[in-house]
């Protein structure tokens, strides 16, 4: 093995899965939405016109399946047991995990959602286009930004006008195409 | 009788606007489909919202044609991309991408296409055949046959799809959460949904499964995106072969045979088939020193099979109304927003409407293969769009899509939120799949078993009264157990010298690649 190849075999390795497992949460928290349809499948009310099993059973029986699954899993986790990061095509799996632009995506989601009342969809969409398509590296945010523009404008377009679905446009796109 | 019906089908479905529509369906399947990263499942979600807005029957044409053609799409993807990697069509993309590498890309994607064409048209045929005479012997089935069916679908599914059937579970109960969550069909009460009023209409199926397969894997890809440049292989060499021909003509016909039996079986759908057809394809080849270099038996087998479970997927869902796969959920979403329930009565209620899907189906089948080697260059030019416009542009439309049902804001809130837990799923290896399933598949089982013990006045024996519900139930305890015993024969799953071994073979794989210049 010469040295190049060396550094290739150590440039692919998996990542070593030291450190803490972040599916020992997943499976905690699913132990615990186990619990919380337990408890809250109490609250459920039963009308009188129900004669055997009513709304609570099977809420009861899926809280118990939830909470045996998680608790289950996080044992497993514990013990050493992980499970395979999904693969897809445009997936790097021995790079490490970008949080940042998880988050810059998120919350651009976040935030076009309550845009979208206010400025209408299209621009909403765009900015959020532009948001996302820098997080994952885009050059530069005006280019982002106007293909999301007009790519928002086409869409909002034919889905409104030809197709009549209900989506906000905003003032302007409004006005522009009242005439049609 | 069937083949009648079927020709009022085809009637039904060959009038000029249908026809566009199953034009449009098939190309708009097809160009998202090729997409890398969105597999079938994610097409049908994607474009569900968008055959809202037309009358059913059209609605349901140009859906055929989404479901064939987002599958032809996967198999460009796995072939022509530099980093296969989907599910469904991952044993495709096992040999299919080595024959591109070799310089046969293009005989690759032609026997895939006609194989697709094959099984497709084979199993449409089979699907227009057994779903009459399975109408006839479900018109019998009781509510607790169909409880103990639900419950077979649930944990086949569990336990099939994913690295580990605990893993499976844990979204198979996620999915039956979120089915739990809005008012209670019988009763009325309102149920999880937290004070929220919208929640009181449930959660619509659109916005998870948008959410779970959209939304997750644009977070998923976003965390861990291969750097550089795109690398699309050329598709070179001649379409095909009289040789060609006669190595892929058996496997097609083979993959037939697997896919369909297993697509109508609750067992996840395609992957077992290809795999299966993979092992066989392999067994039986007179060239086995090419299989991992790129055999053409290797795609043609694989790829037929996919094709034939996803028309089989179609006899569970007409005829019983029980989805077995991700896609089949989907649909059956589709179903409902036209107030339509498929089950045995569907026929004779919606007869004209069914033909008519089934007829569109052949349709959708010819059209692919008439349009789709032609158009290969396009869907080359789709798999360059730079990664990080192609996952802004899915966000886009999973926020259209999802928005486009309730105009609701919340609903994209929702959607981010469950969009959140697709990405934390796809981390830990949780298969999303299940989730999708018990999420439509949960409120059809709680009916009927409420259904059924309303009938028997609370008497637990009616679960278990007919042998078709215990054969069924006894089915599911046997997914259940049988690989947990297995496990605990064979001692743990693999022990740390296999998995050191197996890295070790990959490792040797990627640095073969590399030194080959195909790495990234």
């Amino acid at each position: 093995m010469n040295e190049s190849e060396e550094s290739v075999a150590a440039e692919v390795a998996p990542q070593p899965r030291t450190g803490f497992p972040g599916e020992l949460v997943g499976a905690v928290l699913l132990a615990a939405l186990g619990v919380y349809l337990l408890v809250d499948a109490g609250a459920i009310a039963i009308p009188n016109s129900s004669n055997t099993i009513g709304p609570r059973f099977f809420p009861y029986a899926v809280g118990g399946l939830t909470l045996a699954t998680g608790a289950l899993l996080a044992i497993r986790v514990l013990r050493g047991d992980r499970g395979p990061a999904d693969d897809s095509e445009d997936v790097d799996l021995t790079a490490p995990t970008d949080w940042r632009a998880v988050a810059v995506i998120a919350v651009a989601f976040a935030a076009h959602a309550l845009l979208i009342n206010v400025v209408g969809w299209p621009l909403a969409v765009a900015l959020m286009f532009a948001a996302v398509a820098w997080a994952l590296g885009a050059v530069g945010v005006v280019r982002p930004f106007l293909v999301g523009l007009v790519v928002g404008c086409v869409v909002w377009i034919v889905f409104v006008k030809a197709l009549s679905v209900a989506l906000p446009g905003g003032v302007v796109l409004e006005f522009l195409t009242s005439w049609f | 009788m069937a083949i009648s019906d079927l020709l009022g089908g085809f009637a039904d479905a060959i009038t000029p606007v249908n026809l566009f529509f199953a034009l449009l369906g098939v190309v708009l399947g097809t160009a998202v489909g090729v997409l890398p990263g969105i597999g079938p499942s994610m097409t049908v979600a994607l474009l569900l919202p968008a055959t809202f807005v037309l009358e059913p029957t059209a609605a349901l044409i140009m859906f055929a044609g989404i479901y064939y053609g987002g599958m032809y799409g996967g198999s460009t993807t796995s072939i022509l991309l530099n980093t296969p990697g989907e599910s469904a069509s991952i044993m495709t993309a096992l040999e299919g991408n080595k024959m591109a590498k070799a310089g046969r890309g293009s005989a690759a994607l032609a026997t895939a296409a006609i194989g697709s064409f094959v099984a497709g048209t084979i199993a449409t045929l089979l699907l227009a055949l057994v779903a009459p005479t399975l109408v006839d012997l479900a018109i019998g089935v009781t509510t607790a046959d169909y409880f103990a069916l639900a419950v077979l679908a649930f944990v086949a599914v569990a336990t099939v799809l994913g690295s580990s059937p605990l893993r499976g579970l844990a979204s198979l109960c996620l999915g039956l959460y979120l089915g739990l969550v809005g008012t209670d069909v019988l009763t009325g009460q309102e149920r999880f949904t937290l004070g929220v009023p919208q929640l009181s209409d449930g959660i619509d199926v659109v916005v998870v499964a948008v959410a779970l397969f959209a939304v997750g894997e644009s977070l998923y890809v976003a965390s861990r995106l291969r750097k550089g440049s795109v690398q699309v292989i050329d598709h070179k060499g001649s379409w095909m072969t009289r040789e060609d021909l006669r190595r892929s003509w058996k496997p097609w016909l083979r993959g037939t045979a697997l896919g369909f039996p297993f697509g109508v079986m609750p067992a996840g759908g395609a992957e077992i088939p290809t795999f299966l057809s993979y092992a066989t394809e392999k067994k039986l080849t007179r060239h086995p020193e090419e299989f991992g270099k790129g055999a053409i038996e290797g795609v043609a087998g694989p790829e037929a099979a996919n094709n034939a479970s996803a028309a089989g997927v179609l006899v569970p869902l007409l005829t019983l109304g029980i989805p077995t796969s991700a896609t089949a959920a989907i649909i059956l979403a589709a179903f409902q927003g036209y107030g339509i329930q498929p089950g045995p009565t569907l026929l004779t209620t919606e007869g004209p409407l069914v033909w008519a899907l089934i007829a569109s189906l052949f349709i959708g089948n010819v059209m692919l293969i008439v349009l789709n080697l032609p158009l290969v260059g396009l869907w080359v030019k789709l798999l360059k769009i730079p990664r990080p416009y192609l996952y802004a542009g899915i966000l886009l439309f999973a926020s259209l899509g999802s928005f486009a049902v309730n105009a609701d804001p919340l609903d994209l809130v929702i959607l981010l939120v469950l969009g959140l837990l697709g990405f934390a799923m796809r981390r830990f290896g949780w298969p999303v799949a299940p989730a999708v399933i018990g999420l439509i598949l949960g409120p059809i089982a709680e009916t009927n078993l409420r259904r059924a013990l309303a009938i028997s006045d609370g008497d637990l024996g009616v679960l278990v009264d007919t042998w078709f519900s215990r054969v069924v139930l006894l089915l599911a305890l046997l997914a259940l157990v049988v690989p947990v015993v297995l496990r605990a024969v064979r001692g743990r799953r693999a022990t740390p010298e296999e998995v050191a071994r197996e890295q070790e073979e990959d490792r040797e794989v990627q640095k073969a690649a590399n030194r080959e210049g195909w790495g990234a």
